[in-house]
């Protein structure tokens, strides 16, 4: 019965504006649930095209040089890397926050959303959270092997150690980083999976080959489908996403005290956590985009990841870039408004220093560059949206290079200023995070549910039930 | 594992049938079939359909579920787990001292807390959402029809158990039959093997095996002994070329790591050692006697300001006569053949008049220090060998001081003036600092003293009395070093005092002694009368 509807240009249908009396469809095209089910699972079933081996091929070769970089690390030392008096931390501490940051957008999108019933989010939460997943990981690498001696990095752990006799310090911000982003990197993971176990049923159900069949079997748990289970599953969901909500303020909270607890100027303000949070939805959400718009196309998934999806996250991305504008002018104004003299000098020598390349890239990229999502021109042009996201990728990294660097390079002794260098190694592991991160958000594309089918199917229902003006007479749903 | 195999039923016994399971398009369908079923009575009833139907818990009549009870329980318990923890950690078993602040929960447990708190609720609700619903299970009646399948794409299916108490075969598919479904099917027992196929079972076993082998050897490593000697794996971490002590290094030539000072620099500080007005002496006479240059690292450079306008003359020709004098001071050197650097005083005596700044190059360790930095600053040359050429006023000068303690070239002139201003800033600073041993007066009678007689502390040694006769011939310098560093029992009073206060004391300490050994003739001839007057 379900004719696939894919051809139908999704333009016919403009869902970006609501006409008064009906809601615009969420998803295009004359969707059934079997039609979904179809557009979905192809991603997996059909033969990749040409560009995913392409693409899959240049960044596992990338993931493998910065694979084999960390093992050169560990071997010769972190003496590799620029890290030099004055600036010890460098590109790792970047990156690392880089990553966290981007990461935080899946969560977000699945839990936050979810709990304030943006129905919207379906179609895009798998992929974010996913990606949450890819970049929690890259993130989680910085640290490990920041630490110097990678062999010991479970020293971080409160275990009862027969060698130290002793404990972490617990009231140092960096051991609340290890919690922090153990706990979001766990409950991410779990969140992502559970939300996965229908789909992956259905790509059970839908394997030829025994072979899928059994892997696909062993990873949704015998899933069936029963109503019995859709309902504790429905309950357990529902309190992961409020346990994530909170979860996902706090992990870039804690990273932000990583700086804000210590005393070096420009690091020691309590803008920080809300300031950290907010760059890291706008990164996060950048970010998003700037996959999915290739992934939509190459996949013909248009129908289900609309325009009024893109539209709805660069608003988001503009709403959260203009609040990182707002955190940036704040800064200046309490360093002037504080008569701090190394407040002042901070931010003056961010801006008007020797980095100020680096402050006015990130300001015209975070700041500048997403006002042009004020038109709904550039909000529903695929590419002009790809180049701004791209845009706010850099900013966003330029901003945690802006913040670690320019405030360690020049402190309260002049004697010990200095100007940090990044190395070779700097870029080309930075270079290579992303081939981590690549590689596996191709691999999940071309093995795991893009979409959450699922969840895609109840908001058709739920869209149904309201075209069909009945009244909601059955109960507590949720 | 039903899933991977062929799921037609097993030819030899008939399978056991579990029940009807109707097939419908849409859940509106679904939903009204439910609610005859339930109306008619059974309880042991499902639904299986691709996305959770809203209503179908009241449809088929499924009760709430206690997961959010478990969940709040396991966020209490990781929250206590967390404040325990940090508690017991930090605040009993290993304190860390910082700053002062206090031990056990305080506010900075508060983000751990809070993550584990989530972290213990995030993993219940997972966890118990499949515990909660029995999952994982391979086998399972539902699968057993490949029409079934089709409940995870876009069918939705209602299914009435066979284990209900009220159940009848046929009474139960007339039922659903009459909600005109799509289709109606028994559901078969799964007649699959339930086991594991043997080569994955086996992959398995040897999978987690070797996974066993590293922390095997770990352990085995830890509990037992070895004779060989240790793995190096960094080898340039456990053999560093750093400094320790009484070894040589690699890092420098010279295989030393203490470094001596660059030439033509002055340390912080340094010039305060060579000045007489820091120390109360004048090490330049010191040099001069013993021609021991390297005392006099500095002071050499203050000087070419106030020496010959046009130094670059006598440069080279001085030290000619400078260097007979150092190694007749030095012994070590004077016998070159005895020596293992032995072209190396041939090449001093030969060299020095024609190129100052080769011997440095050549010179070995142990005189390199002396040589730096005296070769580059050349005027340097011009003016140190002058007191050394003459050195008969410099050993006049150490007998003169006095005390056979200390032998030094006293400054015999106080190098501030003695002013009304002086005299007040020393009588503040003596009051503040001295009164309280030597007494107001000098006699060595302060409170300290007073209280340690009337304790009768038999080890306390009284303060000297600044009138007695070996103080009193005591030269300013000598006093001066004396505050500065300390004598005896009396400690140094370098970091309290200012040098200039020091000699702004010595001053009052001077007008103490004069005025107990006072004739009348020191009196002003004016003002004589008033002294008597006194009287």
């Amino acid at each position: 019965m379900a004719t696939i509807a894919s051809s139908i240009n999704p333009r016919e249908i403009d869902n970006t504006a609501d006409v008064p009396g009906r809601r615009a469809p969420l998803i295009t095209g004359n969707q059934t649930y079997g039609s979904v089910t179809e557009m979905v699972c192809r991603v997996a079933e059909d033969p990749q095209p040409m560009l995913w081996y392409v693409l899959f091929g240049f960044s596992s070769l990338t993931a493998l040089m910065f694979l084999s970089l960390i093992g050169y690390l560990i071997l010769t030392g972190v003496g590799i890397w620029g890290n030099m008096n004055p600036v010890f931390w460098a590109w790792p501490i970047v990156n690392f926050v880089f990553w966290v940051g981007i990461g935080h957008a899946g969560t977000l999108i699945s839990a936050i959303l979810f709990l304030f019933r943006q129905n919207w989010r379906t179609s895009i939460n798998r992929a974010a959270e996913a990606m949450t997943i890819f970049a929690v990981i890259c993130a989680g690498i910085y640290p490990g092997i920041h630490v110097g001696r990678a062999w010991l990095a479970f020293w971080l752990l409160p275990y009862p150690s027969l060698n130290l006799w002793m404990w972490p310090q617990f009231r140092s911000p960096l051991l609340w980083d290890v919690f922090a982003v153990g706990t979001y990197a766990s409950t991410s993971l779990v969140f992502w999976y559970m939300g996965m176990v229908p789909d992956l049923a259905t790509y059970r159900d839908r394997s030829k080959s025994p072979l899928r069949r059994m892997v696909y079997g062993l990873l949704s748990m015998g899933w069936t489908g029963s109503s019995r289970h859709w309902l504790v599953y429905e309950k357990a969901y529902t309190l992961l996403a409020a346990l994530a909500a909170p979860l996902v303020l706090s992990v870039h909270t804690v990273v932000s005290f990583d700086f804000a607890v210590s005393q070096v100027a420009g690091w020691h303000t309590t803008i920080f956590p809300p300031y950290f949070v907010a760059g890291a939805i706008f990164s996060g959400f950048a970010m998003v985009v700037t996959l999915l718009v290739p992934v939509r196309s190459i996949y013909k998934l248009e129908n289900l990841i609309t325009l009024r999806h893109l539209d709805n996250m660069n608003k988001i991305i503009l709403a959260t870039g203009s609040l990182v504008g707002l955190a940036y002018a704040t800064e200046f104004f309490i360093a002037w408004y504080s008569q701090n003299q190394y407040e002042s000098f901070t931010f003056m020598n961010r801006a008007f220093g020797p980095y100020w390349w680096a402050y006015w890239t990130m300001v015209s990229c975070n700041v500048i560059s997403p006002q042009v999502f004020w038109f709904k021109k550039m909000r529903t042009s695929p590419f002009w949206m790809v180049v701004v996201c791209i845009f706010v990728n850099i900013g966003m990294w330029f901003e945690r290079f802006v913040i670690t660097v320019t405030s360690l390079s020049r402190d309260f002794l002049p004697s010990s200023w200095g100007y940090f260098r990044p190395t070779m190694y700097d870029g080309l592991m930075f270079f290579g995070s992303f081939g981590v991160f690549m590689s596996l958000f191709l691999l999940f594309c071309r093995f795991l549910p893009t979409i959450a089918m699922s969840e895609v199917k109840g908001i058709m229902s739920a869209d149904n039930h309201d075209a069909h003006g009945h009244d909601d007479d059955h109960g507590s749903a949720h | 594992m039903s899933e991977h195999k062929p799921r037609k039923s097993n030819e030899s016994k008939p399978p056991k049938a579990f029940g009807w399971m109707a097939e419908y398009v849409d859940e509106a369908s679904l939903l009204s079939a439910s609610r005859k079923v339930r109306d008619s009575g059974y309880t042991k009833t499902d639904a299986f359909t691709p996305f959770p139907v809203h209503g179908i818990d009241e449809a088929l009549g499924i009760k709430p579920t206690i997961l959010p009870f478990l969940v709040l329980c396991a966020g209490l318990t990781g929250m206590t787990t967390a404040l325990l923890m940090q508690w017991w950690m930090n605040g009993v078993d290993y304190k860390y001292i910082i700053s002062g602040k206090p031990f056990g929960i305080t506010p900075a447990s508060i983000p751990v807390a809070f993550e584990l708190t989530i972290l213990f609720s995030a993993f219940t609700s997972f966890l118990g959402m499949f515990a909660l619903n029995q999952l994982p299970k391979f086998s399972n009646p539902v699968f057993t029809n490949p029409k079934f399948d089709r409940a995870t794409n876009d069918r939705f299916f209602l299914y009435v158990s066979s284990a209900d108490k009220y159940y009848n075969r046929e009474s139960v598919k007339d039922l659903l039959a009459a909600t005109h479904p799509e289709s109606l099917d028994e559901v078969m027992e799964d007649t699959t093997p339930a086991a594991l196929p043997r080569p994955i079972l086996l992959g398995a076993m040897l999978l987690v095996f070797a996974g066993l082998i590293p922390g095997a050897i770990i352990l085995n490593m830890r509990a037992g002994f070895s004779n060989l000697p240790r793995l190096h794996v960094f080898f340039d971490m456990d053999f560093q070329p750093k400094k320790k002590s009484q070894q040589q290094t690699t890092v420098f030539a010279d295989g030393r790591t203490m470094r001596p000072q660059v030439a033509g620099t002055i340390a912080r500080g340094q010039l305060e050692e060579q000045d007489p007005f820091y120390l109360g002496f004048d090490p330049a006479k010191i040099s001069a006697t013993t021609g021991r240059s390297d005392l006099m690292l500095v002071s050499t450079a203050v000087q070419p300001p106030e020496g010959e306008p046009a130094p670059a003359e006598p440069a080279p020709a001085e030290p000619a006569p400078a260097e007979p004098v150092k190694t007749e001071g030095t012994p070590e050197n004077q016998p070159p053949a005895e020596q293992p650097p032995a072209e190396q005083p041939p090449a001093e005596g030969e060299m020095p008049a024609t190129e100052p700044a080769t011997p440095t190059e050549t010179v070995p360790a142990e005189t390199a220090p002396s040589q730096i930095p005296a070769t580059p600053l050349e005027p340097a040359k011009a003016v140190e060998p002058a007191p050394a050429a003459v050195p008969a006023p410099a050993q006049a000068a150490a007998p003169a001081s006095g005390t056979p303690a200390l032998n030094l070239p006293w400054v015999e002139k106080l190098p501030i003036e003695a002013t009304e201003a002086h005299m007040k800033l020393g009588k503040l600073k003596y009051e503040t600092y001295c009164s309280a041993c030597h007494g107001y007066a000098g006699f060595g009678d302060g409170l300290v003293h007073k209280r340690a007689e009337s304790l009768l502390q038999p080890t306390w040694i009284p303060p000297t009395s600044l009138h007695a006769d070996r103080v009193r011939t005591q030269p300013v310098g000598q006093i001066f070093h004396t505050i500065t560093k300390g004598q005896g029992k009396m400690a140094s009073y370098a970091t309290s005092i200012t040098p200039k206060e020091r000699w702004a004391i010595v001053l009052y300490v001077k007008a103490l002694q004069r005025s107990r050994n006072a004739s009348i003739e020191d009196v002003p001839v004016e003002d004589r009368s008033k002294l008597e007057e006194a009287k």
